[in-house]
């Protein structure tokens, strides 16, 4: 595989760029080996920021990608979907966390922006060990299994046959009702337990 | 380091997180706009559990002046 | 009840245990046990005949926690669902001495089935929902002053339960069961096991504040002139009307003592429960015809062992434990297992039925799938460098690992020798099997130790 990663940075708005400077960020990752091309973005999540990435994998030939942003947690599955739609598996793609675990936690723009350098630099040098990955699927069985008679299990089971899937439902003694069976009226309506 | 304009020393210290709790966790002091200092760098796990004690000794050998694991 | 057996996508399998349960998500297969029921229950009317003439009518009645009688040939209540009697063979004297028979005789169905044997049957399911329950504090066990249930008229709450049900052996009318006596005064203790460290659990057993209030309401109700005492150490009702229910017993008269009762021993045909009442600060000795021990709730017998046959584990006390306390609070770690009411922890019913439609969402969950998605972060094993030594198998919390023979062509032929595999559908890439490894034969992709070593390196220099 060649080393042609590419960066894209996020201003969130102003989210990210008030505290880091997202231009610097993407000159020093220029100078980053492996690291052909960087930019920066308003709303990389947005629609012309996804296409912004679609586009620059096709006309730079990359063949890695980083994107410094928000929390991977939130939009990791948003950009991996925009990155496969450029052309390039999905896993051939680090994201760094530059909002939650930077701008908004510090102040000091140069030693945020610093920061925002070194963890670009850390998924850059990831990226480029990374290797592509393929989902497969396995079959499912649609058919559940309720273990317990009781209230629990009986209210599981009555939902999930009501949704069309065939439950088994087993209970350890000869009738259903567990606990529930035994009580008489129940709070704070005072209904029958049955 | 890349930190410019620092006049003052700051301990270097490499955070291992767990993805799904100190990660976590750290993004929620994000949402809740806790400060703290910049020179912590986090690393993301998939787990507590994938730890290797030779990621801590190559960040002390790499002059990492901490390490924080936390899961 | 009568929903869950008349439903056409349920299919009921009462008086079962499972055994056993392999595979992953989508594609389980388990084992389930079918006792001995000693009734064919296809040709059983449940017209109960049987019941009638069995000669061994004088056995404990588990149903009625010891309360009430039962024979030999028995449904559990006779709102049984399914409405079938079953045979308790240790009691049965066709079973035990090969005498009687009478019911075999008399049945007009001919469903007596003497030569009946535990059955295996194996299902494939696709997700499971674990609902078992609870079971009560074996206070008698723990509570030295409160007569280790030497007492006939200390009873639980639950044994309560069944003195106010109509369909008790009391037929809803509360009498005490040393005399058969209308008890003038009940008085009801709380936590009897539960926030007691020394003697019981740590925790709140969440749903005993709410039904002694309904208890001591039910003893104003049924009794007027009666005097309900409840002793307590807090009174917990957070949950939607349920400080309104717990006024209203109050205004009913249920007399409410803050305080943990220090002793019970009998005076005369009564009991005389000895405590502090912390509020006024000092001494009261309050006299009882009946007492009721809100008692803890346990994990139900047997929970440890569906866990460990499923894969999952279980908190310091032995409930399920979820995932996520707050945010996957009715999955576990085993994917496609999820948790239903108190086997969990301890709950009341809103809650319960709450977390079992939750359970039952996650179910629908996978089923709307065509197929499910495996997750390309797994483990992998470089089968070349593997010894074999089986390190990580215990390692795995998901039970991905397993120790099988592969063939190697070696200088003298082929070498069959163990080598460790991982499956992908139940690996869910924690990576803990790879820092285990010694031979570093297994690698966690997308998070290999290339790459985590890559990115100290990038930070720190």
């Amino acid at each position: 595989m060649k080393k042609r990663v590419g960066v894209f940075v996020c201003d969130c708005g102003t989210n990210i760029a008030s505290v880091v400077d997202t231009e610097k960020v993407a000159e020093a990752a220029r100078k980053i080996p492996g690291v052909i091309f960087a930019t920066t973005y308003k709303y990389m999540c947005s629609d012309p920021g996804q296409e912004l990435i679609r586009n620059s994998i096709r006309e730079h030939e990359l063949e890695q990608v980083v994107i410094a942003s928000c929390s991977p947690r939130m939009h990791e599955p948003t950009f991996r979907k925009a990155v496969e739609a450029g052309g390039i598996n999905g896993y051939l793609f680090e994201m760094i966390n530059i909002r939650e675990q930077d701008s908004w936690v510090h102040r000091n723009r140069s030693q945020a922006t610093g920061k925002a350098i070194d963890l670009v630099r850390m998924a850059v040098s990831k990226v480029l060990r990374n290797t592509p990955l393929q989902i497969s699927s396995i079959p499912i069985t649609k058919k559940a299994l309720v273990i317990g008679g009781g209230i629990a299990g009986m209210q599981a089971a009555l939902d999930i046959a009501d949704a069309g899937y065939p439950v088994v439902l087993v209970e350890k003694e000869a009738s259903i009702g567990g606990k529930m069976a035994q009580l008489d009226k129940t709070f704070p309506t005072m209904d029958c337990a049955a | 380091m890349s930190v410019e304009n620092t006049n003052q020393w700051e301990p270097k210290i490499i955070v291992f997180a767990c993805n799904w709790c100190t990660y976590a966790a750290a993004d929620l002091a994000g949402l809740n706009r806790l400060e703290y200092p910049a020179e912590v760098r986090i690393i993301r796990t998939p787990c507590s559990g994938r730890m290797d004690p030779m990621f801590v000794l190559r960040a002390f050998n790499r002059g990492a002046d901490g390490v924080l694991l936390s899961g | 009840m009568v929903a869950v057996a008349q439903h056409p996508n349920i299919e009921l399998i009462t008086y079962a245990e499972v055994t056993a349960v392999n595979g992953y998500i989508g594609n389980f297969t388990v084992t389930i046990k079918k006792k001995a029921k000693y009734v064919d229950w296809d040709v059983c009317t449940g017209c109960g005949t049987c019941e009638e003439k069995c000669p061994t009518k004088k056995l404990k009645n588990e149903f009625d926690l010891g309360l009430g009688q039962r024979t030999a040939i028995h449904k559990l209540f006779p709102q049984a669902v399914p409405g079938k009697p079953y045979i308790d063979a240790e009691n049965c004297l066709k079973l035990t001495k090969d005498k009687c028979g009478i019911c075999e005789k008399i049945c007009p169905t001919e469903a007596i089935r003497f030569n009946d044997r535990d059955e295996y049957i194996t299902e494939e399911i696709g997700a499971i929902v674990i609902a078992t329950g609870y079971d009560l504090f074996p206070w008698e066990k723990a509570y030295g002053e409160y007569g280790y249930g030497k007492y006939p008229d200390v009873i639980t709450s639950l044994q309560f339960e069944r003195l106010v049900s109509s369909g008790g052996p009391t037929g809803g009318k509360i009498k005490r069961p040393s005399d058969n006596k209308e008890p003038q005064s009940v008085a009801f203790i709380k936590c009897v096991g539960s926030r007691d460290d020394a003697k019981g659990k740590s925790y709140c057993s969440r749903a005993c504040c709410m039904y002694t209030a309904k208890h001591a309401f039910q003893v104003k109700e049924k009794m007027p002139d009666s005097e309900a005492y409840v002793f307590y150490m807090d009174v917990r009702t957070a949950g939607k009307n349920y400080e309104e229910f717990y006024q209203r017993s109050v205004n009913a008269g249920a007399r409410y003592i803050r305080g943990r009762v220090s002793k019970i021993y009998p005076r005369g045909d009564k009991l005389v429960l000895k405590s502090e009442d912390t509020l006024l600060g000092r001494p009261i000795e309050v006299e009882a015809d009946l007492v009721v021990l809100a008692t803890a709730m346990v994990p139900s017998e047997g929970a440890e062992e569906l866990a460990k046959t499923i894969g999952f584990s279980t908190d310091k006390d032995g409930f399920y434990q979820e995932a996520h306390p707050k945010l996957q609070p009715v999955d576990t770690f085993a994917a496609g297992v999820y948790l239903a009411g108190c086997c969990q922890g301890p709950k009341d019913i809103p809650d319960t039925v709450a977390q079992a439609s939750a359970a039952a969402v996650k179910v629908c969950g996978v089923f709307s799938k065509a197929e499910l998605p495996t997750e390309p972060m797994v483990s992998e094993v470089n089968t070349e460098k593997c010894s074999g030594c089986g390190f990580c198998v215990p390692i795995c919390p998901y039970k991905a690992i397993s120790l099988e023979e592969i063939q190697e062509r070696g200088h003298h032929g082929t070498i069959t020798r163990k080598a460790a595999r991982i499956n992908s559908s139940l690996c869910q890439g924690c990576g803990a099997c790879v820092p285990a490894c010694r031979t570093q034969a297994l690698n966690l992709k997308g998070y290999t130790d290339e790459q985590l070593v890559a990115e100290v390196d990038a930070l720190c220099l």
